[in-house]
């Protein structure tokens, strides 16, 4: 027993360590000069500065309106997604629908297929709507994996909700509307709180399509850190400084809902296995 | 309906009428046909083992279900293809169904709000339901907080918060335990008979039904097969398989033959106080109220003796059949005793052993 304790710890701090170390080698790197990231060997002790944060919010290369550009698509996504998912995932737990299993392979195929392979009909069909480098194209494109997955995540939170509980809202005079929005939605707020999260990490993240799809004027963060690359040199500081920048929201949000994304993932897996 | 009549009791409403109600599931025949009258302000049960079809007739009756074929009357209205919330009637689930989110007094008010009674009207109604059933003091609580009991009280009172025509209870007692059962029961008759609603009634516990309705309803395999009176369902079971459903321990049966017209189960002459009709095979019913040990009559022997207390029970077999008889004094007879039993003339069923039916 306590083998198996001190086992699972140390795989467990091995797993970690994978995660954490890199995170952490960015976080140190952020406030160094970019002689002292450059130095061999490394220097663990070196005086600390603001310097790259500065450059990167502020100065010629500034990442803000990459970040706002980030927020309105992800934004714009997870608020579009969220719309049309509660509603149909409603749907597709309480209907007997003849095609819900197949519907729901589908919604499993979209999250298997590689987003590479899409990006040539994505791009040909948005240069011919002349949606290239616009919000409403990229947003659109975020729309066409999120909303499967979102669907696929909250129909399992509606299925949990009890029959009875609509029977005895509609009894009780509240119609259809009413009764999913004073009795179902309440009981599923959590469920609804991790699908947001998770669309908006996801939309946050991605860097294929936006990369692509969009241009100069939509150049979501992810895209925008490859400035500080170039084929002169590389700024690893600002690089750096300007990942931890875009790992930010990610981090508090993941804190912020971590009990819900946890217990959001079990329910998923449980239920997306018995399907 | 208004909310002015929450005041008081209503009466001369509530008639409800199943007219030849059918409900298929895919192949299966969930109901072949219900007829069922229901008087205003009766206390109805619907009787019978799980699977009969009793609860899907009472979500056809809150138009939770759509009835595949048959029309649904409540007042000579017909209902049949209104929505749950258009047809005027509270239910209470087996699960009770209560909102988690939400306070016991925003659960009982929840049907008031959803009709927009004014704040103050919703407050005042929802504490006479509260103390009607005695929750009164646990308004703030939420339904995870109360008990089994409690959570079983919250559900009635937002049944009897607004005035329904019809309360609908599906098994409302089979989650509490058998002390508070027996509790509830009588209080569940008492708010009833106060409020003068017409109740329909879904439990599986013969007993329960027995005790609480005015008249019931027995359900089998999807049929009504006979309806009336407690006493009189008691009293005349209309077939076999009712006889056998209907009071605990329930009566006994056994093969038996009519020839030259009198009865016989074993080969052993069974007393009727008139003659037993038509030549042939049949199934006698005796109660095992009316089963006694005696110098003569059938031969068996002792299996068990269970004392109850102010009762007893033996288990005997008689030709192969297992016999139970209810006693009030404890007899002389231990198990693995050879002894006879005979039956009460007056109180001997017979049944048509192809058909089953009462004879």
């Amino acid at each position: 027993m306590k083998l198996r304790t001190v086992a699972l710890t140390g795989a467990a701090s091995l797993v970690l360590a994978v995660w954490v170390v890199p995170v952490a080698w960015a976080l140190l790197t952020s406030f160094k000069t970019e002689r002292d990231v450059l130095a061999y060997p490394p220097v663990v002790v070196f005086a600390p500065t603001l310097a790259n944060y500065r450059e990167v919010l502020f100065g010629s290369a500034s990442i803000l309106p990459n970040l706002a550009s980030s927020l309105v698509v992800s934004g714009a996504a997870t608020i579009l997604t969220m719309l049309f998912a509660i509603p149909a995932a409603y749907a597709l737990a309480r209907l007997a629908l003849p095609m819900k299993r197949a519907g729901g392979f589908y919604v499993l195929a979209t999250q298997m297929l590689p987003p590479v392979g899409l990006i040539i009909p994505y791009y040909l069909i948005l240069q011919k709507l002349g949606g290239l480098d616009s919000y409403a194209g990229l947003t659109t494109i975020y729309l066409t994996f999120s909303l499967p997955f979102a669907i696929w995540l909250m129909v399992s939170y509606f299925e949990d909700v009890p029959l009875e509980m609509e029977e005895a809202a509609l009894l009780d005079r509240a119609g259809r509307l009413r009764a999913l929005w004073y009795v179902i939605l309440p009981q599923v707020r959590g469920g609804i709180a991790v699908t947001t999260v998770f669309v908006f990490l996801n939309a946050w993240n991605e860097f294929l399509f936006a990369v692509v799809l969009g241009g100069n004027r939509v150049r979501p963060v992810t895209v925008a850190m490859f400035n500080f690359i170039s084929v002169e040199q590389t700024l690893w500081a600002k690089l750096a400084a300007g990942a931890m920048l875009a790992m930010a929201p990610v981090i508090v949000i993941g804190l912020l809902a971590q009990r819900h994304i946890v217990k959001g993932l079990t329910v998923g897996a449980v239920k997306g296995a018995r399907r | 309906m208004d909310s002015a009549s929450a005041a008081s009791p209503r009466t001369g409403v509530g008639a409800v009428r199943l007219e030849h109600i059918v409900k298929r599931h895919g192949s299966f025949t969930a109901l072949h046909g219900i007829d069922l009258d229901v008087r205003p302000g009766e206390f109805f049960a619907l009787l019978g083992p799980s699977g009969s079809g009793k609860t899907t007739t009472l979500r056809i009756l809150a138009g939770l279900e759509p009835a595949d074929d048959g029309r649904v009357l409540m007042d000579d209205v017909d209902v049949t293809s209104r929505e749950p919330g258009e047809r005027d009637v509270a239910m209470v689930f087996q699960s009770y169904a209560l909102y988690p989110h939400m306070t016991v007094a925003e659960n009982i008010g929840f049907p008031l709000r959803m009709i927009g009674t004014p704040r103050e009207e919703t407050a005042r109604a929802v504490r006479d339901a509260a103390a009607k059933v005695h929750i009164d003091h646990l308004l703030d609580r939420r339904p995870g907080q109360l008990s089994g009991g409690q959570q079983q009280r919250c559900a009635l009172a937002r049944a009897i918060v607004r005035k329904p025509r019809l309360f609908l209870l599906d098994e409302p007692l089979s989650n509490l335990d058998a002390k508070l059962r027996l509790e509830t029961r009588v209080e569940l008759r008492k708010l009833q008979r106060s409020l003068g609603v017409t109740t329909v009634y879904v439990t599986h516990d013969q007993e329960e039904a027995m005790t609480i309705a005015d008249r019931l309803a027995v359900f089998m395999d999807g049929r009504i097969v006979q309806t009336g009176t407690p006493d009189e369902v008691f009293a005349r079971p209309a077939s076999v398989a009712v006889a056998g459903f209907i009071g605990s321990p329930p009566m006994n049966l056994m093969q038996g033959e009519v020839r030259n017209g009198a009865l016989a189960i074993a080969g052993v002459p069974v007393a009727l106080d008139r003659p037993p009709g038509a030549e042939g095979r049949v199934v006698v019913g005796v109660r095992p109220g009316a089963v006694q040990l005696a110098p003569a009559g059938v031969p068996a022997r002792v299996e068990l003796v269970e004392s109850l207390g102010d009762m007893t029970i033996v288990d005997v077999s008689a030709g192969g059949h297992a016999i139970k008889l209810r006693t009030p004094i404890r007899p002389p007879v231990r198990e693995g005793d050879g002894v006879h039993v005979a039956f009460s003339p007056n109180a001997v069923h017979l049944f048509d052993a192809s058909t089953g039916l009462r004879r």
